[in-house]
């Protein structure tokens, strides 16, 4: 049986939290960039699937 | 989780999260799950500058009584103010670009007794109105009203004595009781602190504070030789330097506080060599002036970011920062392309940007390296040429 080609998904490439308050530049939130990639690739696929399912609704 | 709005880019678009908050950059394919079909950005070659900025700055006065030392506005008492309409149509004209953050500040922004209208205004258009403000003069009715911004932050340079010492005036109490005041009416609190050569060693000080107080975040703040600070003697030292963010990351973990970075701390950050991966996904970067964000001086001018003079346009003209936009700020932009070296060699060159244009301007060339970089002060030392 022929298989279907898999639609590819939608992906979360930046993530930000929070806001800035800071009226001189940009404020860089080095707190997740302790976990390193690993939480980075993971928070992706979570972002991007509640994006989805709240989108759903 | 939930949606805000969504802005197309290049790329695809940019996601505003009202909870939690936050702003997501997704592919084309996630803006067209989310709704948006197409977008004529999405025909474009996916590098190049945002549509407009995420967020920008407006400094609202170079008024403020206090008088610190190192001001980089050069408040006075009888500085330059931004007319609340003048503020309020440039609001409009960010609402109509589809900025979704401005930063009030000043000056004493608390000084100005249409601030909060201006908020109000920023809330009614569609942005997230976010305040810096020393806290002096906060009373309970203004601790109140200032639920209408999404974060404020107060300047804390150092406790006690230590505040002194950093801002040429005794007003750590003021700061800290704003502080308080602040926290029992909004959990969106949080410090910024000036890190200079002399402020330095006491950074671990204002991080107890804001585990103490139980406020949201703590972001220093590079110092930078400009305004007032530009005759002191108060740019960390290299060993300073190539010490921040571990101090960073040691604050973090010991006091389980969140801490941000102003952008002109990168070169100081991407020394140490984290993950490019997770750097990118999380926002850490070099300058984004003129491109993540812009300032509006209380004078009208346009410019890539508060610390720089140089303007794009004059914002108080109607569709100024529009049409100026799209191929303004090529000082900016360019810097990566035309890196020189060590810069053009470096690994973290797309991220890092080059470190801060303003204290490389303030050092006498806005598109030299940056001279506080570690890597920058390296490749001097080997050259035997004079390190800032």
């Amino acid at each position: 049986m022929a298989t279907l080609p898999r639609l590819r998904r939608g992906r979360v490439l930046q993530a930000t939290f929070g806001c800035n308050p800071n009226s001189s530049s940009l404020g860089v939130d080095v707190t997740f960039l302790l976990f390193g990639a690993m939480l980075a690739s993971a928070l992706a696929v979570v972002l991007g699937a509640l994006l989805r399912r709240d989108t759903a609704r | 989780m939930k949606v805000a709005r969504l802005r197309a880019e290049r790329f695809g678009g940019i996601v505003e999260l009202s909870s939690p908050r936050a702003l997501l950059h997704v592919d084309k394919q996630m803006m067209r799950e989310l709704g948006e079909s197409r977008s004529p950005l999405w025909e474009l070659p996916e590098e190049g500058p945002l549509s407009a900025p995420r967020e920008v700055h407006v400094v609202l006065s170079r008024r403020c009584a206090a008088g610190c030392r190192g001001c980089y506005v050069d408040a006075t008492p009888q500085g330059a103010a931004l007319p609340f309409e003048d503020a309020c149509r440039i609001l409009d004209e960010l609402a109509a670009m589809r900025v979704f953050h401005v930063a009030l500040g000043g000056g004493e922004a608390l000084e100005l007794d249409y601030l909060f209208a201006v908020a109000e205004h920023a809330r009614a258009v569609g942005i997230t109105p976010n305040l810096t403000t020393s806290g002096l003069g906060l009373d309970e009715t203004a601790a109140g009203r200032c639920r209408v911004f999404g974060q404020i932050n107060v300047s804390v340079d150092g406790v006690g004595a230590a505040y002194a010492q950093a801002r040429g005036f005794d007003g750590f109490r003021h700061a800290e009781r704003a502080l308080r005041l602040l926290r029992a009416v909004k959990k969106e609190v949080g410090i910024n602190c000036v890190v200079s050569r002399s402020s330095f060693p006491h950074v671990p000080e204002v991080a107890r504070l804001v585990r103490r107080l139980k406020l949201n975040e703590l972001e220093l703040l590079r110092f930078k030789p400009v305004g007032r600070g530009a005759s002191l003697q108060e740019e960390l030292t290299p060993q300073q330097s190539r010490e921040l963010y571990p101090m960073a990351r040691g604050l973090i973990w010991k006091h389980r506080i969140r801490v941000k970075l102003d952008c002109s701390f990168a070169p100081m950050v991407f020394w140490h060599r984290p993950s490019r991966a997770a750097a990118a996904f999380f926002g850490v970067q070099g300058c984004v002036g003129g491109d993540v964000l812009a300032a509006v001086q209380p004078e009208g001018a346009f410019t890539g970011c508060s610390f720089t003079a140089q303007a794009a346009a004059d914002a108080r003209v109607p569709g100024a920062m529009q049409a100026a936009w799209p191929s303004g700020f090529g000082e900016f932009r360019d810097f990566v392309e035309s890196a020189p070296e060590p810069c053009a060699s470096c690994e973290y060159l797309q991220l890092c940007r080059g470190g801060c244009r303003a204290v490389s301007a303030a050092h006498g060339a806005f598109m030299a390296p940056d001279p506080g970089c570690p890597r920058v002060q390296e490749f001097r030392r080997a050259r035997s040429l004079p390190i800032v």
